[in-house]
């Protein structure tokens, strides 16, 4: 946690010093505030500050039970969802703690589950993320217990057409149905508060760690001599480069992203970044590629077809990850990504697991968010900015055919197999909340 | 359909006709699909045959559906129902618990029996649920291609242009493939899915009814292209009423989205490597010359009544391919899937 003792301007390092001192309600309203003033914008600080008010609002909720703990996190993350939906890693981190919780409400019940099936074990208990898809049958008959008590289990799978329903009496003794409130001795017996907590900051160190996991497949990615094109001052993939120039040689062509992020990507280029508060301290890489003896080519956007050709390799940063494989990136990207396909170059995405969504891109230009139009027209040239419509979009939608490579905290993947991470992460009942 | 009703009754299904039974439930509902049916004529012949022990009914059940299957001319719908029937009926006598090998096995067989119309109302409800997941595709001002008489895409596309049940009625265009064969069900001759027409119309939802060789016209009109399926195969692909794979491959073409409506009970374990790779027998080509029309004049004269043979699919109801590159997504009762997340519901219920 930063301390500096001078009064900090509104952004990430000083929403978490507050974080601590101010009632729950302050800090939710305060972060709600931030995020609607874009005061914290990119992906990772937003999924950090999201991380840590849920840490704050769990270990505030005095109740064991997860019905409650599930209401109150949902409330809590519908309203950061309306400050800002285009940050779609708010509401994948609420998603991801809403699963912990329900993890943790069933684990108590797969535990007194399995002693009931000892003996003639089926179906192998696979570690957590997997079991919950290879027991579908199991799930439905849990479900109700952690979820809206009252509704009819959802369908999770092809099954679910002919299993049990739940209003059958037939079958009143199942193992599993019974509620955790008609147990009052039962439930408490294991603290799920303090296992959900103890995952959240899990889910913190991932963030933490996420950039330095994702770099080190760096080296099996980037080889000797090639040349590689890249856009946006990225952490993810500045650390991904450095990585690699540790070891080998190659060369790096920069497109500038004028003119929403030109500023920064020239100092990551140049290694004189300034002093951004944005970002924490220990994120801001102490050198620049250049030092490392890589040569870094600047270029203006407009040159990215021209220089493609002799591309071998585009690498990109990413704002979030939709569940069918495509992806809302810096302006810009979509047009790197497409000159890619047309000759052919490889594309690979870096990015943490936390930016992918399960959202399903309906309709791309909802997901575009628009920037100040003074960036591309100044406001001095007051005559032109009456009579012209300026736009800046800040994003670009780019499909899943563009890319040909993933490369996550996890490893890699191809696009097709994104939603496969999807469900190992969020809960099917999560997903719209 | 009604004259492979009296072809011999396979030793599996004695008195009982399981064959008659489909077509009678096909026939009786129109809103039941070919693996709903399926399952609920197995759950009649369950019903009907007494069985005590657990391989009996299995292998009555193997008997019955090898029978039924062989008995109808487009099995790839109903095999999906009488797999997942199967396997479900196996994974739960499996299953440890109440219903396993411990518990009773007239349990799970009273469960059954007496949940039969339960099964067909969740299948029904399964396309409402579509429908919910569906709606976020459909927005103000678009226009939307379709063809063929799949009931969930009707319900999506009727359910997106209702007030109720969301913030407003969208305002779209539908813009329907009629098919160029005569419908053989319908006395008026008319063309699958003039039904829907008529109900999207009476919504206030501007249609227009367009010939298959129009497609390619018309795409550029359209922003996007909602198709049912029959069957959902391995690969995420589907096989689905003729012409529905050139509309793919032109949407393909031309960059629109291609979205495919299916309840996840017609996933079904196939995997067709091309259009000819189907296990149905439809004669869509048809090489003649004037000497085999002559001889086929004769042939028809003496009806062909060999029961080992399997029935010919008539041209109007026949069926094509589309392989999974083409679909952009699948919308389905357990959510909006890729053609790759198939396979993955697949061995869920398999292995």
């Amino acid at each position: 946690m930063p301390s500096t003792s001078v009064a900090l301007t509104p952004g990430l390092a000083s929403f978490l010093k507050s974080l601590n001192t101010n009632p729950i309600d302050t800090s939710i309203e305060n972060l709600i505030s931030l995020l609607k003033r874009r005061q914290i914008r990119h992906s990772r600080s937003c999924a950090t500050a999201t991380a840590y008010l849920l840490l704050r609002v769990v270990s505030a909720c005095r109740t064991s039970d997860p019905v409650k703990l599930i209401e109150r996190v949902q409330s809590v993350g519908r309203r950061l969802i309306a400050a800002q939906p285009r940050e779609m890693v708010v509401g994948n981190i609420v998603r991801r703690v809403l699963g912990l919780i329900r993890e943790e409400a069933e684990g108590d019940h797969d535990a007194e589950f399995a002693l009931s099936e000892a003996g003639s074990e089926s179906q192998p208990q696979t570690p957590r993320g997997f079991d919950d898809s290879s027991l579908p049958l199991d799930r439905d008959v849990l479900r109700p217990d952690a979820d809206r008590a009252a509704s009819r289990p959802p369908l999770t799978s092809m099954f679910s057409l002919l299993s049990h329903p739940v209003e059958d009496d037939s079958q009143p003794s199942t193992p599993g149905t019974q509620s955790p409130r008609g147990l009052p001795g039962h439930g408490p017996a294991k603290d799920v508060r303090a296992e959900v907590l103890e995952g959240i900051n899990e889910i913190t160190d991932e963030l933490d760690q996420v950039d330095d996991q994702i770099s080190s497949y760096a080296l099996e990615h980037i080889h000797s001599n090639e040349i590689i094109l890249t856009h946006t001052s990225s952490t993810t993939v500045q650390k991904f480069l450095l990585k690699a120039a540790s070891k080998r040689k190659f060369t790096v062509i920069h497109a500038e992203s004028f003119p929403n992020n030109h500023d920064a990507t020239h100092a990551t280029v140049s290694g004189n970044s300034p002093a951004d508060d944005e970002n924490l301290s220990f994120e801001a890489f102490q050198k620049p590629l250049i030092a490392l003896g890589i040569t870094v080519i600047l270029i203006p956007d407009s040159a990215v077809f021209a220089l493609m050709s002799r591309v071998n390799k585009v690498i990109l940063g990413t704002h979030s990850v939709l569940a069918n494989g495509g992806l809302v990136a810096a302006a810009g990207t979509r047009v790197i990504a497409r000159a890619a396909k047309v000759h052919q170059t490889p594309v690979v995405v870096v990015s943490g697991v936390y930016k992918l969504s399960p959202v399903y891109p309906f309709d791309f230009d909802s997901l575009i968010e628009y920037g100040d139009a003074s960036k591309v027209l100044p406001f001095e040239d007051g005559d032109l900015v009456d009579q012209i419509d300026v736009q800046n979009p800040l994003y670009d939608y780019v499909p899943a055919e563009l890319v040909d490579l993933y490369i996550t905290n996890l490893g890699g993947h191809a696009p097709s197999y994104l939603y496969r991470i999807v469900s190992d992460h969020y809960r099917k009942e999560d997903i719209s909340f | 359909m009604a004259t492979m009703t009296g072809s011999s009754a396979a030793a599996g299904a004695k008195s009982f006709d399981i064959v008659a039974t489909y077509n009678e439930l096909l026939r009786s509902d129109p809103d039941l699909t070919m693996p709903i049916a399926a399952i609920e004529a197995l759950v009649l012949l369950l019903t009907k045959e007494p069985s005590s022990t657990i391989s009996e009914t299995l292998d009555l059940l193997e008997k019955s559906t090898a029978h039924l299957k062989k008995a109808i001319p487009n099995p790839i719908g109903l095999s999906a129902g009488t797999d997942l029937f199967q396997r479900y009926l196996i994974t739960t006598l499996q299953r440890p618990g109440q219903l396993g090998p411990a518990g009773d096995f007239k349990a799970i067989r009273t469960h059954l029996l007496s949940n039969g119309r339960l099964f067909i109302r969740r299948a029904k409800e399964s396309r409402e649920k579509i429908a919910t997941f569906g709606r976020g595709f459909i927005r103000d001002g678009c226009t939307v291609l379709t063809n063929g008489g799949s009931r969930a895409v009707a319900s999506l596309l009727q359910k997106a242009a209702d007030d109720e049940g969301g913030p407003s009625a969208v305002r779209f265009r539908v813009i329907y493939v009629l098919s160029s064969f005569k419908n053989a069900d319908e006395p008026s001759g008319e063309p699958e899915g003039m039904e829907t027409v008529r109900a999207l119309r009476a919504k206030g939802v501007p249609v227009s009814t367009i010939p298959e060789s129009a497609v390619a016209y018309a795409l550029g009109k359209t922003d996007m292209v909602i198709v049912g399926a029959e069957g959902v195969v391995e690969n995420g692909g589907i096989v689905s009423r003729m012409g529905t794979y050139q509309i793919g491959l032109l949407a393909k073409a031309i960059g629109k989205p291609f979205y495919v409506v299916a309840e996840s009970h017609k996933f079904v374990r196939l995997y067709p490597l091309g259009q000819y790779d189907l296990p149905i027998n439809q004669h869509v080509i048809d090489f003649k010359s004037d000497d085999d029309i002559t001889e086929q004049k004769e042939e028809s004269a003496t009806p062909n009544t060999n029961g080992n043979q399997q029935i010919e699919l008539p041209l109007c109801d026949s069926v094509d391919f589309t392989p999974p590159y083409l679909i952009s997504a699948l919308i389905t009762d357990s959510g909006v899937l890729t053609p790759s997340a198939v396979s993955e519901e697949l061995i869920k219920i398999w292995f």
